[in-house]
């Protein structure tokens, strides 16, 4: 090849090697940017009136005056409507078979979508769910609301090569030349009026418990369950970790035995997290049964061998910087081999434990298919520490699954699914960023 | 040896100086107990090993003994909830090969590259601030990568997906073709003689060029016209799965590629190689075991993946048609366990309780062999490097 092409692939490589770089920084901020984004949206929206008198009526927060003006000065603007639809029924009540034959269907289903944006009409009997009790308690909600409320939506098949084409029309076409076709006018300019959207930061989200199969409400008892699992299986993990770490580095020589436990460590490393549930499953909760059922105690036990692997490779790791003068001065002063590693190897190689304990914790906390069949339940309330023994619980990554797949309105609750993945994202990226941190500052030290 | 000499004097010293007969029995039983009590712990992860193996196999067992092995492994007919229920796992194993191999495709060239990149290519504060991102994307639960997939690239695919797909693959093909077309005129070049090189060289580029033109155009419109019906396929979950294996696939081959000695980099500088001659003909060569364990273990995450693939995959018991269609929905082995036991953990003891252990324990012998495998090829290069 001549000079020329060579040098261009040489570049090329070159470029295309920091491409591969760029496109998995890349792939990550793609990645982190819409759950940053509209995480933030479970904490920072604009709450409707309706809002207000949820917190005022189920939680007892805010000012009973402020809200009741508030209501009294919505009320006001949805008067014209409530009285346009009594004009509609008395009209429909008036027109015969025929008349309802045309408008009873489309009107009932305008009805119930007002119901939703606005909470009951007068007249209706109270719900029985808190979802009914109140109308869209987030502006972003009632928009979606709105706009359905505005517009029908129609799917075109006709062209057979392509998907439907979605069409939308003004709903206001099917009840053209009724009594109730000013109402489309009047919500249009007067929605803002009758639901006051104001800009509000819930930070209770995090210590709030949900209400309503997680309508309404913060994830408190989903945070709280990640804490017990997490610190649970680091309970039981660290103990066994550490003391393991320290057999290998100061113990073990190069016995068969020794490169057996070695193998054994990265297998179980390399070990399915869906199988470790199974294990959990099969082993704590059917044979053992330490629990009648699913427990925290059961899905700790799990994650305890999950991140087993990892505190004792990290910890031995730290046992192995400490350098070799720290050891040698302590014997040479007549301690003993347990007494050189509890007094200085083991102080000395702490803040390396210490990070790999917090890497693990990550690990656990975001850990979900081992505690599937072991500890996660969809609803819970918090517990109290020791119903940890015995009782099931919510937890932030089981969660995020099943309000993702598994809840019955999955798009009127994206945002608490949002919250909650940002929630363990920070939780997981924070504890990390930590370690990266304790980590640099100690190769800053070990440098000197 | 230096351990030795030390206990030696250590317990001469004491002998001789500090201790009674007594108190160094005392001592030597303590420390024979100590030493007891530390084996059995550090055996933790053995014991833990010895226990999934059987507690798993104790359950797969009774399913082979009902079902037999020969259903299992080749049919396709997957209905357990039936009354009479069949137990056909072959489109599920397909599926996990699928979107492992998927993975693979995404996860090998991006890690190996990034891998290149970090040991030889970005000096090193930009290695500093590329290692964090990495960190993170390591650290990210899978749950979110399943999240993401579900709620945010499965819309895009299913709206998008055509036009999506063929910017994904000019993004790929654009500057490979580039440099091939470069690379094949060259060569072409090279075999007239020296006064008629030049022109011989830029007449085969410009012919190469059309022809690489007509291709990509042609498959630019063939994927643009795609019709995806679902966002939750084989294609996302690979995807997925690709961007979650890499921080594997990069640590592990950049390990291998700095334990190949700077003798090698230098002696190959010396000999006048440029540095993509140095990576592809003498670096990579020389870390190909380490690699390669570091494309098993990637493998082995993508395998032993659920929650991504249980959201993102579709999680259709069927084997695509063709083979290699990549936009129908398919189902694993690790989502099947997970979306199944639900149902099945109520009647525990029917065969469908004991098929989604007989799963895992393929999953379990799965991951086993070949974390083995890598060990072996990994220890091995270790030794070869010195």
């Amino acid at each position: 090849m001549e000079l020329k092409t060579r040098r261009m692939l040489d570049r090329s490589f070159t470029t295309i090697g920091v491409f591969a770089i760029v496109l998995m920084a890349v792939s990550l901020v793609i990645l982190l940017q819409p759950i940053v984004w509209r995480g933030a949206g479970a904490f920072i929206f604009r709450e409707t009136v309706e809002n207000r008198k949820l917190n005022l009526e189920l939680l007892g927060r805010g000012s009973r005056a402020k809200v009741e003006i508030e209501i009294t000065e919505t009320e006001a603007a949805r008067k014209p409507v409530y009285d346009m639809m009594a004009a509609f029924e008395a009209e429909m009540e008036e027109g015969g078979s025929a008349f309802r034959k045309q408008y009873g269907r489309e009107y009932s289903e305008l009805r119930d979508m007002l119901s939703e944006l606005l909470g009951p009409l007068p007249g209706e009997k109270n719900p029985v769910l808190i979802r009914a009790q109140y109308g869209r308690t987030r502006w972003d909600r009632a928009q979606v609301k709105f706009h359905q409320i505005r517009y029908v939506e129609k799917y075109d098949y006709s062209d057979p090569d392509r998907m439907g084409v979605k069409i939308e029309k003004p709903r206001s076409a099917l009840f053209e030349s009724t009594s109730i076709e000013p109402l489309f006018g009047y919500l249009e300019e007067n929605i803002e009026q009758m639901m006051l959207p104001k800009l509000t930061f819930y930070w209770r989200f995090l210590f709030d418990r949900s209400f309503d199969a997680h309508f309404f409400g913060g994830i408190w008892p989903e945070v709280l369950g990640t804490f017990y699992l997490a610190l649970g299986a680091m309970l039981f993990a660290v103990p066994l970790g550490i003391v393991t770490a320290i057999y290998l580095a100061e113990y073990a020589g190069e016995s068969r035995f020794v490169s057996l436990l070695r193998t054994c460590i990265s297998s179980l490393a390399g070990v399915p997290s869906i199988v470790f549930g199974l294990f959990g499953l099969a082993f704590f909760i059917n044979t053992m049964k330490i629990s009648n059922g699913k427990s925290v105690l059961a899905g700790s036990l799990t994650l305890a061998f999950l991140v087993l692997p990892t505190v004792i490779r990290a910890s031995e790791e730290a046992i192995l910087a400490v350098p070799r003068t720290y050891k040698e001065a302590a014997m040479s002063l007549g301690a003993g081999k347990w007494h050189t590693i509890i007094s200085v190897i083991l102080p000395a190689a702490l803040t390396g434990i210490l990070t790999s304990i917090i890497i693990s914790l990550g690990r656990a906390a975001g850990e979900t298919a081992p505690i599937i069949f072991t500890a996660a339940v969809s609803v819970g309330r918090p517990l109290a520490i020791w119903q940890t023994l015995s009782q099931p619980s919510p937890a932030l990554s089981w969660n995020i699954y099943n309000l993702a797949t598994e809840h019955e309105a999955v798009d009127e609750i994206r945002h608490v699914q949002y919250g909650m993945v940002l929630t363990l994202v920070a939780m997981v990226l924070l504890l990390n960023l930590t370690a990266i941190i304790i980590r640099a500052r100690i190769s800053k030290k070990l440098r000197g | 040896m230096n351990d030795r000499i030390y206990e030696h004097t250590e317990s001469d010293l004491r002998s001789r100086l500090l201790m009674s007969r007594g108190t160094r029995r005392h001592r030597r039983l303590g420390a024979l107990a100590g030493d007891t009590v530390l084996i059995v712990i550090a055996s933790s992860s053995l014991i833990a090993l010895l226990f999934i193996f059987y507690f798993i196999i104790k359950d797969a067992i009774p399913f082979f003994q009902i079902e037999g092995v020969r259903e299992f492994f080749t049919s396709t007919r997957w209905y357990p909830s039936r009354e009479d229920a069949e137990f056909g796992a072959l489109s599920i194993l397909v599926g996990s090969t699928l979107v492992t191999t998927g993975a693979v495709v995404v996860a090998v060239p991006m890690g190996v590259l990034a891998a290149l990149c970090l040991s030889d290519i970005l000096p090193f504060s930009m290695r500093q601030v590329v290692k964090p991102v990495i960190e993170m994307l390591a650290a990210i639960p899978s749950v979110v990568y399943g999240f993401f997939a579900l709620v945010v690239f499965a819309p895009l695919l299913q709206e998008k997906g055509g036009s999506l797909l063929s910017v994904g693959a000019l993004i790929v093909l654009v500057p490979v073709s580039i440099i091939g077309v470069g690379v094949a005129s060259d060569l072409i070049g090279a075999r007239f003689s020296e006064g008629s090189r030049g022109v011989a060289r830029i007449a085969s580029a410009a012919v190469l060029s059309i022809a690489v033109i007509l291709v990509l155009y042609q498959l630019n419109r063939f994927l643009g016209g795609l019709r995806i019906v679902s966002g939750t396929n084989a294609l996302n979950a690979s995807i997925i799965l690709g961007i979650m294996a890499l921080p594997t696939v990069v640590s592990v081959s950049e390990d291998a590629l700095n334990a190949v000695g700077r003798e090698l980099r230098e002696g190959s500088y010396a000999l006048g190689a440029t540095r993509a001659e140095t990576l592809l003909r003498v670096v990579i060569p020389a870390a190909k075991s380490g690699i390669l364990a570091a494309v098993i273990l990637g493998v082995m995450r993508a395998v032993g993946e659920t929650m991504v693939v249980w959201m993102a995959s579709g999680n259709a018991a069927r084997i695509p048609q063709p083979i290699f269609n990549y936009l129908e929905p398919i189902r694993t082995l690790t989502a099947t366990i997970a979306g199944d036991m639900g149902e099945a953990d109520h009647v525990t003891g029917s065969a469908r309780y004991h098929v989604l252990f007989a799963m895992a324990f393929c999953l379990l012998v799965f991951a086993f062999v070949s974390n083995f495998v890598s060990e072996m090829i990994l220890r091995r290069s270790r030794k070869q490097l010195g």
